[in-house]
C-alpha cells in the first residue's frame, strides 16, 4: 500500500466502520493492514494506544494465520477474549486485495453475536468498495513503521 | 444437552405456520441450536434476538415491570417470538396466520424446560 492512497482509503472506510460501530454497539473499532498500517478508528483517546494495538493486532494475526496453516485448521475465522466488563474480537477482513484485520471491543451494550453479524456485513461493504477492488503495492517489513506512523499521521493529527 | 435443544427446536417447528426456531446463548447472541427454513439466517436471527430480548427486558425492569419471559415482534411478512429460558433464549419465528396462542403456549412451555 502506498502512501499517496491512503487518505483515499481513509475516506473510503470512514462510512463503512461508521456503521459497523453504529449497529455492533462496539466501543473501539480498528481497521488495519497486514503491515499494521491504520485505516480506521473509532473509539481510541491515544495515539499510543492505537500504534500498541494495531501492532500487536498485526502480529496475532500473522500468528494466528501461521497456527492455523500448521495444524491444518486452514482459514483462521476469528479470535474472541470474553473479559469481565470487556470483550475483544479480533477478525481478519478479507478484500479482493488485501487481507485486513478488524479489532473490536465491546461491552454489554453488545455481544459476539452482534459483532459477528455486522462484522460480516463490514466485510462485503468493504470488499465492495472500488479503492479496494484495483491492485495495489504491498508493504514490506522494511517499511513497517514508517506505514504505521503513515495511518496515524492520517487518522489522529491531533492526537499526542 | 445438545439432544434435548435439537428436540426443542424440532417440536416447535412441527407446529403449523412456524418457519422455524433457534436457541441461543443470551449474553452472547450465539445460536446453540437451529432449525430454520431456507432463508432465514440463523446467526443474525439468534444476535438481533437475544439483542432484542435483552433490551427489552432492560426496559421492562425500567418501567417497573419485573422480568420479561416473553417478547412477541408483529411484522408484515410474519411474527417473532423471544422466550426467557434462564442463560438462553427459545427464538420462534412463525409466518403470517399461523395459530399464534399455541405458538406461545408451547415456546412458554419449552423455555421453562430450557431454563
Amino acid at each position: 500500500m502506498r502512501r499517496t492512497d491512503l487518505p483515499r482509503l481513509v475516506e473510503a472506510l470512514r462510512e463503512p466502520i461508521a456503521t459497523f460501530v453504529r449497529e455492533s454497539r462496539v466501543r473501539i473499532a480498528l481497521l488495519v493492514n497486514g503491515a499494521g498500517q491504520v485505516l480506521a478508528q473509532h473509539g481510541f483517546t491515544h495515539r499510543y494506544e492505537v500504534m500498541n494495538v494495531a501492532s500487536l493486532a498485526a502480529a496475532a494475526h500473522a500468528s494466528s494465520r501461521a497456527l492455523a496453516e500448521l495444524t491444518g485448521a486452514g482459514r483462521w475465522e476469528h479470535l474472541h477474549h470474553g473479559g469481565a466488563s470487556r470483550q475483544l474480537f479480533l477478525a481478519p477482513l478479507r478484500t479482493p486485495v488485501d487481507e485486513l484485520i478488524l479489532i473490536a471491543i465491546f461491552d454489554a451494550d453488545s455481544s459476539l453475536g452482534l459483532v459477528q453479524v455486522f462484522y460480516e456485513a463490514l466485510e462485503q461493504d468493504v470488499a465492495a468498495l472500488p479503492e479496494f477492488k484495483a491492485a495495489r503495492h504491498g508493504t514490506d517489513q522494511a517499511n513497517f513503521e514508517r506505514d504505521l506512523e503513515a495511518g496515524l499521521e492520517v487518522l489522529s493529527p491531533d492526537a499526542e | 444437552m445438545s439432544e434435548t435443544f435439537g428436540a426443542v427446536v424440532e417440536q416447535l417447528s412441527r407446529i403449523p405456520g412456524v418457519r422455524g426456531a433457534v436457541i441461543a446463548e443470551k449474553d452472547a447472541g450465539v445460536a446453540v441450536v437451529q432449525e430454520l427454513a431456507e432463508g432465514v439466517n440463523g446467526n443474525a436471527l439468534a444476535a438481533l434476538a437475544a439483542s432484542l430480548f435483552r433490551r427489552t427486558a432492560h426496559a421492562g425492569r425500567a418501567s417497573g415491570f419485573g422480568a420479561v419471559s416473553l417478547v412477541q415482534l408483529e411484522a408484515a411478512g410474519g411474527h417473532l417470538l423471544a422466550v426467557e429460558a434462564g442463560e438462553l433464549v427459545l427464538v420462534v419465528v412463525a409466518e403470517q396466520g399461523a395459530q399464534l396462542g399455541l405458538i406461545r403456549l408451547e415456546a412458554a412451555r419449552a423455555g421453562k424446560s430450557l431454563a
